[in-house]
């Protein structure tokens, strides 16, 4: 018996290649460094409107002096229960005010931002919302951004963000819980722990975890010399969902 | 990115563009050179324009460089010294030689497995032809998994029969006891206060009943759309099942705030405009829909107990009805099929794989509960750890999963999706294939996971002896990343594989690999968006056909064409077309 076949036809979907090399060099010690936190999760201030879940390009200014009680998710791809306990596993806001504390970076900058990449539309995030950052980030003379992603189109759409902060000349990094979604998009440096996408920045409440992700992801940045070099970091934590 | 000397000797007729800047006197080598594939990229943004005297990635290495050079310069003749002729190779590049580079003859079907491979370098005019029977009169010795030159016979071995009764509904309503008599279903409607007991996350109970000519109704977001079948004899997947037909649940969810119990998106609306009516997880245009809302408790909604406790709750409700169902005298039936399970041999074996979502909250299945389509007695894919379990057809026809997953609702996958999945049906009534399972694997939270999931479907399709395999996956985003490492596990063991999957604009891939070949699109949205219309975006019967045609393609040997860089519904028609 003989297969049906056809002459012809065409693979219709688009497997993607990675996108030219974007580079920022870090030129200072940490120490003197003013550093902004960036996720694509979906955090934002309790009093902000909640992001639109369906795809969202909008962003969310967030002063870095805000307690962390007065932020909330808006995202539903991802099992919300970790950072309903603590939202630093997403958006470690209070382990950073502690790294200005003990002398590890110089300062915050005075906007970190939320936005929720989930289904995200990339041609607004890469022409519209990334560069809109990358200016609010320069304004306040950020040296470093932080980011984290979220569920698995939050890391596309965090990483165009990042690519557009980078090509400012802000350095960056990605702390992935999906990192060969980030190493495709082109994310310029890559920090990954083995946490699962909704704590993507370690363990509720686990504050030496959260820390330590932190602290070796901005040593990382130090080292790392060329575009898209990745870290694993020996953090690993389950979600018993 | 530099490339490697492997690298540099496959891409040697490509052009040649250093990666970064690069001094006088560097004798050119791999590492120098930027990745032939991402230079479409560079050009499309405008970072490289590409001369027509630019030198090949061949005719470079090892020659020096004669003054330095900035990233992304074009290698041409002037800047270097020690130049490596091109080879002519005249004849070949205009009689179009060089062009074939296998050709493989597996498919005979009085010969199963063994492969006739001819690898040219210089080839000019030569027109190869010959009849595939030469492979089986024993003057080509093929090796395969199968004894070399050993004829299977082509026959048919049924194993397992379901039988399934369907039962006409005319008429539903609520009343004081359940029952099922001459076409009218009656449901307890005191069984909306009873069910809460199913789970203390259950704070309220609605229940109302939708007839085809009332649909302009409004609704909140649908999380799933539910047959009312029941066993009457043996298990799942065998045996007989009685089934309602004209009816379907509809289950939808709010938390104590208010909240839709929902994902990306949700299809909370009017049901006349937020269902494709007719898709396979959707209600036909003539079925009555009996709706259940349930209301959860506050900010459960995005947790995995909370969305697990509306389905739990909604089940207690359809299981009294299956009970009564159970009795219907087979004699009321309006139609009785018999579904099959064959085994074809002497035809290329070939598995469905279906990825599912299982990473907590609202993306969970239920596999192989006690009831079809139930909840009761089945196992969630998170708690087995996402690996892969194989299903046999009729187990998935007869309703062996119950998903959690019906968010994010025009890319997913409902529980009557897979009560009446039309790959499944195409492959399993395909006679030139041998469907030999199903098998279904969840997309775990944690990327390491990812990788050991994928890793065992590599080692169990390796175990199964198959030459083709067609991999779903329902959604968009992080499960990509599954998509590609299932993909690649299946591929990289020379097992054919087609992928399915939305991806169009808002989903296009995260990530990709050499297996991702031959793909097929399940978008209808004609911007190519998730576009929050229930089950819009889901395979169809077209969808099917299309994928089932390119895996013969492609196991055939018959090259399938390169994708285009952007989603375009042109090539979605077209191949339409080829079906025939």
């Amino acid at each position: 018996m003989n297969l049906t076949t056809a002459r012809g036809m065409k693979s219709e979907i688009y497997a993607p290649v990675t996108p030219p090399p974007v580079w920022a060099p870090l030129t200072k010690p940490l120490k003197e460094c003013r550093v902004a936190f960036l996720t694509a999760g979906g955090i934002h201030l309790k009093t902000q409107k909640p992001f639109n879940l369906a795809g969202d390009y909008t962003f969310r200014e967030i002063p870095s002096d805000t307690p962390s009680s007065e932020l909330m998710c808006s995202h539903g791809g991802f099992d919300n229960s970790d950072i309903n306990k603590d939202v630093n596993a997403m958006f470690p806001i209070d382990r950073l005010r502690e790294l200005v504390k003990e002398g590890f970076i110089g300062s915050l900058s005075p906007v970190f931002v939320g936005f929720m990449g989930g289904g995200g539309n990339v041609d607004k995030f890469r022409e519209e919302s990334g560069p809109a950052i990358a200016e609010i980030l320069k304004k306040e003379k950020t040296d470093i951004a932080i980011l984290t992603g979220g569920c698995g189109t939050c890391h596309r759409s965090a990483t165009i963000v990042q690519r557009a902060v980078e090509a400012v000349g802000i350095a960056t990094i990605i702390i992935a819980a999906l990192p060969p979604i980030a190493k495709q998009q082109g994310a310029p440096r890559i920090a990954a722990a083995h946490v699962p996408i909704g704590s993507n920045a370690g363990e509720p409440n686990n504050k030496e975890m959260q820390t330590a992700i932190l602290k070796d992801s901005l040593n990382a940045m130090t080292k790392m010399e060329h575009f898209g070099e990745m870290i694993m970091l020996p953090y690993e934590y389950r979600h018993n969902v | 990115m530099s490339i490697t000397k492997e690298s540099a000797n496959q891409h040697k007729n490509d052009p040649a563009i250093v990666c970064c800047r690069t001094t006088k006197g560097t004798v050119i080598s791999p590492s120098d050179l930027e990745d032939p594939a991402i230079l479409p990229d560079l050009e499309e943004s405008g970072l490289v324009t590409i001369p027509e005297n630019v030198l090949k990635i061949g005719q470079v290495i090892g020659a020096k460089l004669l003054k330095d050079i900035d990233g992304l310069t074009p290698i041409t003749a002037d800047l270097l010294e020690g130049i490596i002729e091109e080879k002519k190779e005249k004849s070949n590049v205009e009689n179009g030689g060089n062009k074939v580079e296998k050709v493989s003859g597996n498919k005979e079907a009085t010969f199963s497995g063994g492969f006739v491979r001819l690898s040219v370098d210089q080839m000019n005019g030569v027109n190869l032809e010959f009849p595939v029977e030469v492979l089986n009169s024993g003057l080509i010795k093929a090796s395969s998994q199968a004894p070399a030159g050993k004829v299977e016979k082509i026959e048919d071995e049924t194993v397992n029969t379901l039988k399934r009764r369907e039962f006409a509904v005319k008429k539903v309503e609520l009343g004081k006891e359940t029952s099922f008599k001459n076409g009218v279903l009656v449901i307890r409607e005191a069984l909306c206060k009873e069910a809460l007991k199913a789970d203390p996350l259950t704070k309220k109970i609605e229940m109302d009943i939708i007839t085809p000519d009332n649909r302009h109704q409004y609704s909140n977001t649908i999380m799933d759309v539910i047959p009312i079948a029941a066993k009457v004899e043996g298990g799942l997947g065998n045996g007989i099942t009685n089934i309602m037909n004209d009816v379907v649940f509809i289950l939808t969810g709010l938390d104590e705030n208010g909240l839709q119990v929902h994902e990306f998106g949700s299809c909370e609306g009017y049901l006349d405009e937020k269902i494709s009516y007719g898709k396979p997880g959707c209600p036909d245009q003539k079925d009555i829909m009996v709706r259940v809302h349930v209301t959860i408790a506050a900010n459960t909604g995005m947790e995995r107990r909370g969305p697990y406790a509306a389905h739990k709750a909604c089940d207690v409700i359809i299981q009294e009805i299956r009970e009564v169902l159970k009795k219907a005298s087979a004699s009321e039936a309006v139609k009785e099929e018999v579904c099959n399970e064959v085994v074809r041999h002497g035809r290329p074996r070939v598995v469905l794989v279906k990825e599912i979502m299982g990473q907590g909250a609202m993306h969970d299945n239920v596999m192989l509960p006690t009831e079809p389509a139930g909840v009761l007695g089945g196992r969630q894919n998170v708690d087995l750890g996402n690996v892969p379990v194989v299903l046999s057809a009729n187990e998935v026809r007869d309703g062996g999963i119950h998903a959690l997953t019906c968010i994010g609702p025009a890319s997913k996958e409902d529980t009557r999706h897979y009560f009446r999945e039309p790959l499944l049906e195409a492959m399993a009534n395909d006679e030139e294939i041998n469907l030999v399972g199903v098998v279904f694997i969840g997309s775990p939270q944690v990327n390491d996971e990812k990788t050991f999931v994928a890793k065992r479907l590599g080692t169990l399709a390796g175990t199964m002896n198959i030459e083709g395999a067609i991999v779903t996956t329902e959604g968009f985003g992080n499960n990509h990343i599954d998509f590609a490492l299932n993909i690649e596990e299946i591929g990289k063991r020379g097992i054919n594989v087609v992928g399915v999957t939305y991806a169009a604009y808002q989903g296009q891939l995260v990530v990709g690999n050499q297996y991702m070949d031959a793909m097929i699109e399940v978008n209808k949205d004609a911007g190519g968006f998730e576009s929050e219309i229930l089950g819009e975006n889901t395979i169809c019967p077209e969808d099917a056909d299309r994928a089932v045609l390119m895996l013969k393609t492609k196991m055939a040997g018959i090259p399938i064409e390169a994708a285009d860089r952007k989603w375009d519904n042109a090539v979605i028609q077209a191949n339409q077309k080829l079906v025939k």
